[in-house]
């Protein structure tokens, strides 16, 4: 049965490279696929009669409980042969249904054998799940072949119809089968059939979702209208759609469960309720239909309300009737839908008020038309009619039940009728025979095989019911076996009567045309969905409105408001310590009240030059906590790394406008305030908590004795930084590598105009020859500060010297690669800040990124030189050379690594000052004044302001259309606000 | 074998060494970083064979014992993580080098800083799988995070400037919150050493524990995306560049929950923020998915359904029980694939059409057929349509849920089901108007023909996702084993200290 599977699953892929090479005709061998399933079935039917399965099962997903587990029983194995036989003659039908030009035909063929495939494995399996999976394939397949024309709007419209309420069906049906398969404890349909259910208020639920989804699956009130949308389809599709495939699924699936479920308490009114809403709504609606093709379509809907109420009553009776009218619906509806083709590909339309005389010009197709509408209306001795007589024989005890199913016969027999006259018969003399084109062999002979299948059928109607005993039988013995000689005197009145009420409404066409013209619902189901998706998108726009504003401080507000929430709940309920350390030393507590009026200065800084001096206030405080608290080695880092971030910043400040912009942030200024507030005294208050509620030694207590022995050095800090905790720094110096590069890119990128890599740009210095101070040839005099210039100049080199010797005395004393690289990084800020772009490249002439390169490689080197003399990553070894004249030497290999991280810091100054300090002169330069770049200095000009404007990063943090899409809303006052303003 | 593992972030790193030094020979940088990855994805490969048969892999960096010093622990989940993230970090950058060959000389991607940035990125990434130590989770965190800044404003064009301020300031305050909890939970504990902190944490009060854990939880749920602190998201990660946006869209939000499951089992198991997670899952599905729904742009719209999704995987933490684990795990898996698929297909979609605007542009399944399988089958996998990963994904979740029973969950199924139909509606949205309707194309003039590598690219990661399907049994062995791993702490505690805890 997976070979079968399979087979559809190639024929499929290689579908697209057969119609290229063969066009139209490649639908031949395609045929071959679903006819080689029917030919299967055949081959089981011995099997299937002596009422036993035909199993496989492959694993897939144990833990979900998901196999590829099929059985085949009776119920299986005629949908089977209606699945593989009608899918084999609709594709050999397409030969000539379609013009050899058709655009999309090898998709076409795809998803037609694929949908065929997807089809035979919702019959094929036994996993529910299995089930769903096929279930939800032919949604998507019939979802593409629906939009065979998808540049036309209503077919698309249609074909996301159709998905969406199939699909919508599929997942509510799941949890169903997910909530019987969880209580089971297997997926198997056949293992949880076999078992009585396990009692629950579930399974009324449970049983309630499922049909759902399989009357939705089905087109059954009120989910009727996606089908008759869908008939934007090609024929063939809406053939195979109505008669064998899709729309049959659901009524399986009502069939496959109810021997187990029928007797379930909300089952039997369900079915029944909507199964004889949609047969009588479905009839009435196919009265009206002037386009053959619709009428057809409401045809189907009706009777798969029927097919739905007879599978789905539970009695034995009903089920034979019902099979046996599922093999007469999928013949007759088949036979019809191709019919229907046949005259709108020949005749040029399929409108009942256009058609006229075709039996004349088209003499078989007009017969077959007639033998299957006969069966659709119950004639005798027809499919049709055998079925029927079935049906109002099991229903005999049932009289609301019977006239209900008496009356949508009525409907049938009418719309049959009406369905016959107008595509074939003759118009009064003034109208023409509508021109028709000659019908092919190859076109009619599958619409005639399967009416003629129809009369065939009901003649052997007797043997017909023992093969399908095997499912009624299952609900119990059977009382009347099928026939197609009236078995009572009362169905035979009851079908007669149907008979001649059918002809006697069609035959009152036109007043019934002007009840049904009065007589129209309210509203249908297709406005129903568009009112309600409509109304669905516009709630959902409006809800991102609210949620989504693209304000930055509203993100942080939300952020920080759910951080106090969290800590200040959890406090609330008193993790409190016993007792809560205070410091002994007052001169901590002055430099605290020092940083905090920094802090809170900072944030009411109008300026943006105060507001980085304040900060940096902060921050030097911090280090002076650190000393204060024994700490040298964090202060020296705390100190450099402050000092050079605000030489950053004020470079970074040239570009920007002095003071912070005044913004109408007065009316969310108080609520700012209070979270501010507030999250100082949360985060405080839970240090206080952590910190007293220690009880065990923390890890770095044990640092001092092996950093010695192991690490081989007295600095605790460094070895921490460069050998016990490498890892981090390894990463950390990553980010500085990152952030260094990234700022470069930013700004080098600013420039327009022919792309060259950027490494490339240091400026060649004007004037060949070396110069001592680079500034006097390049820079404004008025700038010039020569005694700057030459103390900078004298010491520089002292400094760097003295920045490799903390460098390599960090490991036992103070210092270290990043104090190091801090330093010498901070000469070179000097150097530039005193002698200007020229000067640096002098003093540095390397390029930054290289710097950070080699650093960075120095560093992950000398951790994988670890690992390939055998050790772990980044672990140090202690080297003692002897080196002439010096003597021994000793070398921890940790160095190299710190090394690294001195480049590194180099290289990040570097190009921060390359950057945001000499590229960025070199930018004002061309503004100010394009060619020579040496001009005294001025007050900042329009093209300045103009660019800071441009380049300023405290552009709104979040804007209208942009930032929320289709939310107009956003340009509300909120969006005003600046990221950088926000957040002060 | 343990030396295997801490290849994963040292080899990318050295590759972006590398291709810094070598950052004026694009051709060597791009042999550099492939190689790289190359060998970072074996590597990852090796480690989930051995962590799967042969139990986790624990390495000592630098010889210091735990738990002085730092610990890498692969572990079946860390494992997993990376080899799908070394995967899809590989054909994101194939996808990227052959947009550099093919860029216009007009807006050159800044290829110099491109593939170190990138590459330390993905160092990041695998440093934040692997790390057995708070503070190094954070160094990865910060590490992914600075490359990231760097990648969302390249080009450094108006638009990605403003979209990359949101982006990076949240990102700072997400980092400042977890340096905060990192630095309560040493206060309190004394260390920082994840299998040691589980006994640590266990004998604090209950309440202080709590407060703990929902720091840690805000700070990796800001990452995560997790409603409503996830805002910040679909305003910024569309601008980027399209493998940008894909590898972010697969990758970083990915690691947040990865460090949620991996706090939330270790750490914190006594399940006291499950109501609360189980609220927010809910939430995130339903308003990140009606989001999606409101957008008329491809990258917007995905973002969005990314911002839903999320939601899935927090439900399946949320229940605590192995199943639920398991198949978070597992969509985590699909996932990081398949969004990162669909943002690559629609950088095609950008490429081919001019746009992403769903108002401009039109007819592509005739015009770029292939174009219309590469977005219109990962879309549907992402939709949650059988037989995909998305499916089985869910279905694990819904199985999980219904099992679980309460109000609360059910709640939660009620809502991922919905979830999944409306992302359903959302993509056949996309699809309806992108690649059905007549023909319109914002630019005529593109070339016909997309770069073979991008398309290479994207058609690889197609067939990964579907592989899932295929591979699901076993994969699914793989999650259900890790959740149990992470369940029961034991073996992760055993791993790092054989001899049980100090």
């Amino acid at each position: 049965m997976l070979m079968l599977l399979a087979l559809h699953l190639v024929a499929a892929a290689l579908a697209p490279a057969l119609v290229h090479r063969w066009g139209r005709w490649a639908f031949l061998p395609l045929a071959v696929a679903p006819a080689s399933a029917f030919g299967w079935a055949l081959g089981y039917a011995d099997t299937v009669r002596e009422g036993r399965a035909v199993v496989e099962a492959y694993p897939w997903v144990p833990e979900l409980g998901i196999e590829l587990a099929l059985r085949v029983t009776t119920l299986s194995w005629l949908l089977v042969l209606l699945v593989g036989g009608i899918g084999a003659l609709v594709l050999v039908y397409c030969v000539r249904y379609f013009d050899a030009d058709e655009p999309g035909l090898g998709r076409f063929a795809a998803v037609f054998v694929g949908f065929a495939g997807a089809m035979l494995g919702v019959v094929l399996a036994d996993d529910l799940l299995l089930l769903y999976v096929c279930w939800e394939l032919t949604s998507v397949f019939s979802y593409l072949l629906i939009a065979h024309h998808p540049e036309q709007q209503a077919s698309r419209r249609s074909a996301n119809q159709a998905l969406l309420v199939t699909t919508l069906g599929g997942l509510v049906m799941l949890v169903g089968f997910v909530m019987l398969g969880q209580h089971a404890g297997t997926y198997r349909w056949s293992e949880i059939a076999a078992r009585p259910p396990p009692p629950g208020g579930y399974l009324g639920i449970a049983v309630v979702l499922i049909l759902v989804g399989a009357l939705s699956k089905s087109a059954i009130f009120p989910t009727s209208f996606w089908l008759p949308a869908a008939m934007a389809a090609p024929t063939p599709v809406s053939a195979y759609l109505h008669a064998a495939a899709m729309v049959k699924a659901g009524v399986y699936l009502v069939a496959l469960l109810a021997p187990v479920y029928a007797e379930v308490g909300p089952w039997r009114p369900v079915i029944y309720v909507t199964g004889i809403v949609t047969v009588l709504a479905g009839g009435w609606a196919a009265l009206r239909q002037v386009d053959l093709k619709l009428l057809l379509a409401y045809g189907t809907v009706s009777q798969l309300g029927l097919l739905v109420v007879l599978v789905g009553a539970g009695t034995p009776d009903a089920a034979l009737a019902g099979v046996a009218m599922l093999v007469g619906h999928a013949l007759f509806k088949a036979a019809l839908f191709l019919v229907v083709g046949i005259v709108d590909r020949r005749a040029g339309t399929r409108d009942l008020t256009v058609l006229s005389g075709l039996w004349r010009r088209m003499p078989l197709v007009c017969a077959t038309a007639v033998l299957a509408a006969a069966s659709m209306a119950g004639v005798t001795p027809l499919l049709g009619f055998v079925a029927k007589e079935a049906i109002l024989g099991a229903f005999r005890g049932d009289p609301p039940l019977l006239a209900a199913l008496l009356l949508g016969a009525v409907l049938t027999t009418a719309y049959s009728a009406r369905f016959v006259r107008g595509a074939f018969a003759g118009r009064p003399p003034p109208r023409e025979a509508t021109p028709t084109r000659p019908v092919e062999t190859v076109l009619l002979a599958p619409a005639a095989l399967l009416a003629v299948a129809g009369l065939v059928l009901g003649v052997l109607a007797g043997p017909v019911g023992e093969t399908l005993a095997g499912y009624p039988r299952l609900f119990g013995s059977i009382a009347h076996p099928l026939t197609f000689v009236p078995a009572s005197g009362l169905v035979l009145g009851l079908s007669a009567l149907a008979q001649v009420g059918g002809l006697l409404l069609f035959a009152l066409r036109t007043p019934v045309g002007a009840v049904q013209a009065r007589l129209r619902a309210p509203f249908d189901g297709d406005t129903a969905y568009q009112v309600l998706s409509r109304g669905f998108d516009r709630f959902a726009v409006a809800l991102t409105g609210a949620t989504q504003r693209g304000s930055l401080p509203q993100y942080l507000g939300v952020i920080l408001f759910a951080l106090v929430l969290v800590l200040g709940g959890a406090l609330l309920r008193g993790p409190w310590p016993d007792r809560i350390g205070v410091s002994g030393n007052p001169l901590q507590a002055v430099v605290g009240v020092v940083l905090g009026v920094a802090a809170v200065l900072t944030v009411r800084a109008r300026s943006r030059l105060t507001a980085v001096i304040l900060a940096g206030v902060t921050g030097y405080c911090t280090a002076v906590l650190f000393v204060l608290h024994g700490a040298p080695d964090l202060a020296l880092a705390q100190f450099l790394a402050e000092t050079v971030t605000i030489v950053i910043f004020v470079l970074v400040l040239r570009r920007l406008p002095a003071r912070f912009s005044v913004r109408p942030l007065r009316r969310s200024r108080w609520t700012r305030l209070a979270l501010g507030v507030a999250v100082g005294a949360v985060v405080t208050a839970m240090a206080v908590a952590a910190t007293g509620a220690r009880r065990a030694p923390p890890v770095s207590a044990e640092f001092p004795g092996p950093a010695l022995s192991f690490g081989y050095g007295r600095n605790v800090v460094n070895v921490t930084l460069v050998d016990i905790r490498a890892w981090d720094t390894m990463g950390e110096i990553a980010v500085l590598v990152v952030a260094a590069t990234g700022v470069a890119s930013l700004i080098f990128q600013r420039r327009r105009g022919p792309d060259r890599p950027r490494r490339d740009d240091l400026p060649p210095p004007p004037g060949a020859e070396r110069v001592w101070l680079r500034a006097g040839p390049t820079l404004r005099t008025r700038r010039r500060s020569i005694v700057f210039e030459v103390v900078v100049r004298l010491i520089f080199h002292t400094v760097v010297l003295f920045s490799i010797f903390l460098l390599f005395s960090g490991h036992n004393a103070p210092g270290g690669g990043f104090v190091g690289g801090l330093v010498a990084g901070l000469a070179l800020a000097v150097r530039y800040l005193a002698g200007g772009r020229h000067e640096l490249d002098q003093a540095a002439p390397v390029d930054a990124g290289m710097l950070l390169g080699v650093g960075l490689f120095v560093s992950v080197g000398t951790g994988l030189l670890a690992m390939s003399t055998g050790g772990e990553v980044l672990r140090s070894s202690l080297l003692e050379p002897e080196l002439p004249l010096v003597g021994e030497l000793h070398l921890v290999t940790s160095i190299f690594f710190d090394i690294g991280v001195y480049l590194v810091v180099v290289g990040l100054v570097l190009d921060i000052l390359r950057s945001l300090g000499a590229e960025v002169d070199r930018q004002i330069e061309v503004e100010d004044e394009p060619g020579t770049g040496l001009r005294t200095d001025r007050p900042a000009g329009p093209a300045r302001q103009a660019a800071a404007g441009a380049g300023a990063p405290d552009a709104p943090g979040g804007t209208d259309s942009e930032s929320a899409g289709t939310d107009s809303e956003s340009a509300g006052t909120d969006s005003g606000v600046a990221g950088t303003e926000g957040r002060r | 074998m343990s030396y295997l593992v801490p290849l994963p972030v040292v080899v990318p790193l050295f590759g972006a060494a590398l291709a810094l030094v070598l950052g004026r020979r694009p051709i060597a940088q791009r042999a550099i970083s492939v190689t790289a990855l190359v060998v970072t994805l074996a590597v990852a490969v090796l480690l989930l064979w051995r962590a799967h048969w042969h139990g986790p892999l624990v390495v000592h960096i630098g010889g210091w014992r735990a738990p002085l010093g730092i610990v890498l622990v692969a572990d079946q989940l860390a494992a997993l993580m990376l080899v799908v993230s070394a995967a899809v970090t590989l054909c994101v950058l194939l996808y990227s080098i052959g947009e550099e060959e093919r860029a216009d000389p007009g807006e050159h991607t800044p290829v110099v800083i491109y593939h170190p940035t990138y590459l330390v990125m993905t160092s990041g990434v695998t440093n934040a799988f692997l790390a057995g130590d708070l503070f190094s989770l954070f160094v990865g965190f910060e590490v992914l995070l600075a490359a990231s800044y760097v990648l969302l404003t390249i080009g450094g064009t108006e638009e990605r400037i403003r979209a990359g301020t949101t982006y990076v300031v949240v990102g700072l305050v997400s980092s400042l919150i977890f340096l905060t909890a990192i630095g309560l939970v040493y206060a309190s504990t004394g260390t920082l050493n994840l299998a040691q902190m589980v006994g640590r944490l266990d004998a604090l009060s209950a309440d202080l524990r709590l407060a703990l854990h929902g720091v840690l939880l805000l700070a990796f749920a800001i990452k995560a995306a997790v409603f409503p602190l996830a805002a910040w998201l679909p305003d910024s990660y569309p601008t980027a560049p399209a493998p940008v946006t894909a590898v972010f869209a697969g990758l970083l939000t990915k690691i947040g929950i990865y460090a949620i499951i991996r706090t939330e089992t270790l750490l914190f198991p006594d399940g006291r923020a499950a109501d609360l997670l189980l609220v927010l899952a809910l939430l995130t599905m339903l308003v990140g998915i009606l989001g999606a729904v409101a957008q008329s742009d491809i990258k917007r719209l995905l973002s969005f359904t990314l911002v839903s999704h999320i939601g899935y995987l927090l439900f399946g933490v949320a229940l605590t029980s192995g199943p639920g684990l398991a198949a978070a795990i597992f969509y985590v898996v699909h996932h990081i694939t398949v969004q990162t698929t669909l943002f690559l297909a629609a950088g095609l979609v950008e490429r081919r059409a001019g746009s992403t605007n769903l108002d401009r542009i039109g007819g592509l399944a005739r015009v770029a057929p292939l174009l219309g399988v590469l977005f219109l089958v990962p879309a549907l996998n992402l939709s949650g349509v059988p037989p995909f990963s998305g499916f089985l994904g869910k279905l694990g979740l819904l199985q999980a849920g219904v099992s679980a029973g309460g109000v609360l969950p059910w709640l939660v199924v009620v809502a991922g089901t919905l979830t999944s139909l409306l992302t359903l509606y959302a993509t056949t949205k996309v699809w309806s108007l992108a690649f059905w309707r007549p023909p319109r194309l914002v630019d005529p003039e593109a070339p016909a023909r997309l770069p073979r590598l991008m398309v290479g690219a994207t058609t690889v990661l197609v067939l990964l996702g579907v592989g899932l399907t295929v591979a699901a049994g076993p994969l699914f062995g793989v999650s259900t084993e890790a959740a149990d791993d992470l369940r029961q702490r034991v073996p992760y505690v055993r791993a790092v200290f054989p001899g049980g805890p100090p």
